[in-house]
């Protein structure tokens, strides 16, 4: 058996906050993602320029100096901001950015950015013919947007967003430079008190990869339920 | 002229993809100067014995002599190879082949695709292979569009540019594979010009064709094959003109 | 250039962040960013060409191992990477006291190693994938007018394969660069490295941060430019003819 030197636990736990925080971002970057793809694609210039902008400037910056911008940043914001409500207000609180939320908005608005193209590219694939389909037997928008437009959409968004989640999971490895206790947080930590890098990195790579696999078969399967009418005709 | 060896010859060819037999020992023999048109259905197995002349195809059975010179070949794990691929470098350098969907190297400009094989298979020297390109190319009515890219061109242009690749290699036999099937009805014509004035000066042509004028004017000798076997072969006056079996009657018989 | 300097140091005057001091930090940061990007990126891409041929290799034992290799680094956190390199040569025993760790000391060159290895698996992928989406009549031609295998290679699939490989090769570069950032966790002074000591110092999170973000997209925009121009060249020929 492989001596972990009593960094068991902490290695789980620690695994544990890797997929916790994984997953969170997934959601908040597929809500931002949705709505930068509906602003991009609307007719009202200033939505669709802040769109633009908004992925432009993303995906130009690292994500290790967004994540730090917004942990270190974001806490001298609040305070100011809270310190302007006692001073105008009276209101007395105390707001404590913590490690995993500022790791999950980082990574969310990040990954929002990547998914806004990735659906929006998804949107644009849906044929015309199908919506106005809808329309014509009655269908409001938004019931058209629910059991036409989405369903449709998800099938060409799926590659992309299978991808992108690959790379999220990977990004989630940054939190531990701002202090965030995820497995490679704890197995640097591991490796500098044991003398034993090899052990630990290679279990934390190993979890990665499993994850990664289980989460593969996942996206496959949600793929083949997508893809149910387009199989091909021979 | 009887010391000279006949440019190709193929004995008994047989091919199997599976447990399907497409070619059932079909055998060939192409003079100089001959124009012998492969004609017959769809999965008659023309195409694939066109293939199997210059091993594009791995026939399972059969001989291939080019030149005089007969390909060897050894048993392998996954069936018959050739025994030395050298051997059959040389020989495809020898037989030049036009294919229906052109594939002229997307990359290289017309010139640049004409010069390729010359320059680096037969070791021309670059100004040379140049120069007889540009005059191949004036032939075929391209000598003006020598450094277009393929996708700049038209399907009759680039197969056009496909045959002057095609000679540029001054081949032993020419083999055309459905050279005009991919083409637009009114970019037929153009092709098939530069065809029959190649057969009028003599090359030696195997081709695989639908198209029925061309293989009645100026083929030597025209074969129909059915279900990878010759069903009837001769002049064409006679394939064409006279037909005995019932099926090369039904396949000329005028579509409705 | 001494009126320049000047002029600099007026400007810079009523800012007590911004000196000429800190300038340099970031001046020297976008030097080792640059340096330690370009050379991962050159190295590994003359690693990924043999890989992505053998990639496709008919023996497995060519295959898999290549097959293996990029799957671990594509699928793991390039800091997993940066950290099992770096303290995997800091601890293996006795290494201080050799000669080797006066250039292992420096922990550029663990990073640079595992730069290289990270970028060469994804650069593998992407001309494996380039290469298998040759179109086949053209490799058809090549046997048929009579090339070897090695011209082929040479002549036809490689040349088109690198252009088509293009775009996503660009795509990995400004990954590259982005990714580079994790250097200044081993304690690297690139241009996250300048950032992260120009906070610390002042405690200015959005200065020191706002101001290098600046600089990743003007680095960012100029590769993308760089590409496009590249891509408007070479991959011309793709392009019908307009007229």
């Amino acid at each position: 058996m492989i001596d972990l030197h009593g960094y068991g636990p902490r290695l789980a736990e620690g695994a544990l906050v890797t997929i916790e925080l994984a997953i969170l971002s997934l959601i908040l970057a597929i809500v931002l993602g949705l709505a930068t793809a509906s602003a991009k694609m609307s007719r009202n210039w200033v939505l669709h320029r802040l769109g633009t902008l908004y992925t432009t400037l993303i995906r130009g910056v690292p994500d290790l100096v967004l994540m730090m911008l917004l942990f270190f940043g974001g806490q001298i914001g609040v305070n100011m901001f809270t310190d302007w409500l006692y001073n105008r207000f009276d209101i007395d609180i105390f707001i404590n950015i913590n490690e995993f939320v500022a790791g999950v908005v980082t990574i969310g608005l990040i990954f929002g950015a990547y998914m806004g193209e990735t659906f929006r590219g998804a949107f644009l694939a849906v044929e015309n013919g199908q919506i106005e389909a809808g329309r014509a037997y009655g269908m409001s928008h938004w019931l058209v947007f629910r059991r036409i437009r989405f369903p449709q959409m998800m099938r060409h968004a799926l590659p992309g967003l299978s991808n992108n989640w690959m790379v999220l999971l990977k990004t989630t490895a940054l939190v531990s430079v701002i202090g965030l206790s995820d497995m490679v947080k704890v197995a640097a930590e591991a490796s500098k008190a044991t003398r034993e890098p090899f052990t630990f990195m290679i279990i934390v790579a190993v979890i990665y990869l499993l994850i990664a696999s289980v989460s593969e078969w996942g996206f496959a399967r949600l793929q083949k339920h997508y893809d149910i009418g387009y199989g091909e005709a021979d | 002229m009887a010391d000279t060896p006949i440019p190709l010859e193929v004995r008994n060819i047989t091919k199997r993809f599976g447990d399907t037999e497409v070619l059932k020992g079909l055998s060939l023999k192409a003079h100089k100067g001959d124009v012998i048109t492969l004609i017959g259905a769809s999965g008659s197995g023309k195409s694939t014995f066109l293939r199997c002349m210059n091993l594009l195809e791995q026939p399972n059975e059969g001989e291939l002599i080019v030149h005089g010179e007969s390909i060897r070949f050894k048993e392998a794990k996954h069936g018959r190879e050739p025994a030395d691929w050298k051997q059959v470098v040389n020989m495809r350098a020898k037989l030049s082949m036009v294919f229906q969907s052109f594939n002229l190297w997307a990359h290289m400009t017309l010139l640049e695709n004409v010069i390729e094989a010359p320059i680096h298979v037969l070791g021309k020297s670059k100004r040379e292979a140049i120069d007889h390109a540009r005059e191949l190319l004036e032939r075929v009515g391209l000598g003006e569009r020598a450094d277009y890219y393929p996708a700049q061109l038209s399907g009759g242009q680039q197969q056009r540019g496909a045959i002057a690749r095609a000679l540029a290699m001054d081949p032993e036999v020419m083999l055309f594979d459905e050279p005009t099937s991919a083409l637009d009805p009114e970019l037929v014509g153009d092709v098939l010009k530069v065809m029959r004035d190649l057969a009028e000066e003599g090359r030696t042509m195997i081709v695989v064709t639908h198209e029925m004028a061309f293989a009645r004017d100026v083929s030597t000798q025209v074969i129909y094959l059915h279900q990878g076997q010759v069903e009837e072969a001769g002049p064409p006056d006679q394939v064409l003109g006279n037909p005995n079996s019932e099926r090369l009657k039904q396949f000329l018989a005028p579509k409705h | 250039m001494e009126s320049l300097m000047n002029w600099l140091q007026a400007q810079l005057a009523d800012n007590s962040i911004f000196t000429l001091q800190t300038l340099s930090y970031y001046g020297d940061g976008l030097v080792t960013t640059i340096q330690l990007v370009f050379l991962s990126l050159i190295i590994g891409l003359v690693l990924a060409v043999p890989l992505a041929i053998g990639r496709g290799s008919r023996h497995a034992w060519v295959r898999l191992p290549i097959f293996f290799y990029c799957y671990v680094f594509r699928g793991t956190p390039l800091l997993v990477q940066l950290y099992l390199i770096y303290y995997g040569v800091v601890f293996v025993e006795g290494i201080q006291d050799t000669w080797l760790w006066v250039i292992l000391e420096k922990p550029f060159v663990p990073a640079l190693v595992a730069f290289t290895l990270n970028t060469g698996a994804y650069t593998t992928e992407i001309f494996r994938g380039a290469i298998k989406s040759t179109p086949k009549g053209e490799i058809e031609a090549a046997r048929a007018y009579g090339m070897s295998w090695s011209l082929m290679l040479r002549r036809i699939v490689l040349p088109s394969a690198f252009r088509r490989a293009l775009p996503a090769y660009g795509n990995e570069v400004i990954f590259m660069l982005h990714a580079s950032a994790i250097a200044s966790v081993v304690t690297i002074m690139d241009l996250t490295g300048a950032a992260r000591f120009v906070y610390a110092r002042f405690y200015a999170p959005f200065d020191a941060f706002l101001f290098v973000a600046a600089i990743y997209l003007c680095l960012t925009f100029t590769i993308i430019y760089f590409f496009r121009h590249l891509e408007k060249r070479l991959l011309a020929h793709l392009k019908p003819a307009s007229g």
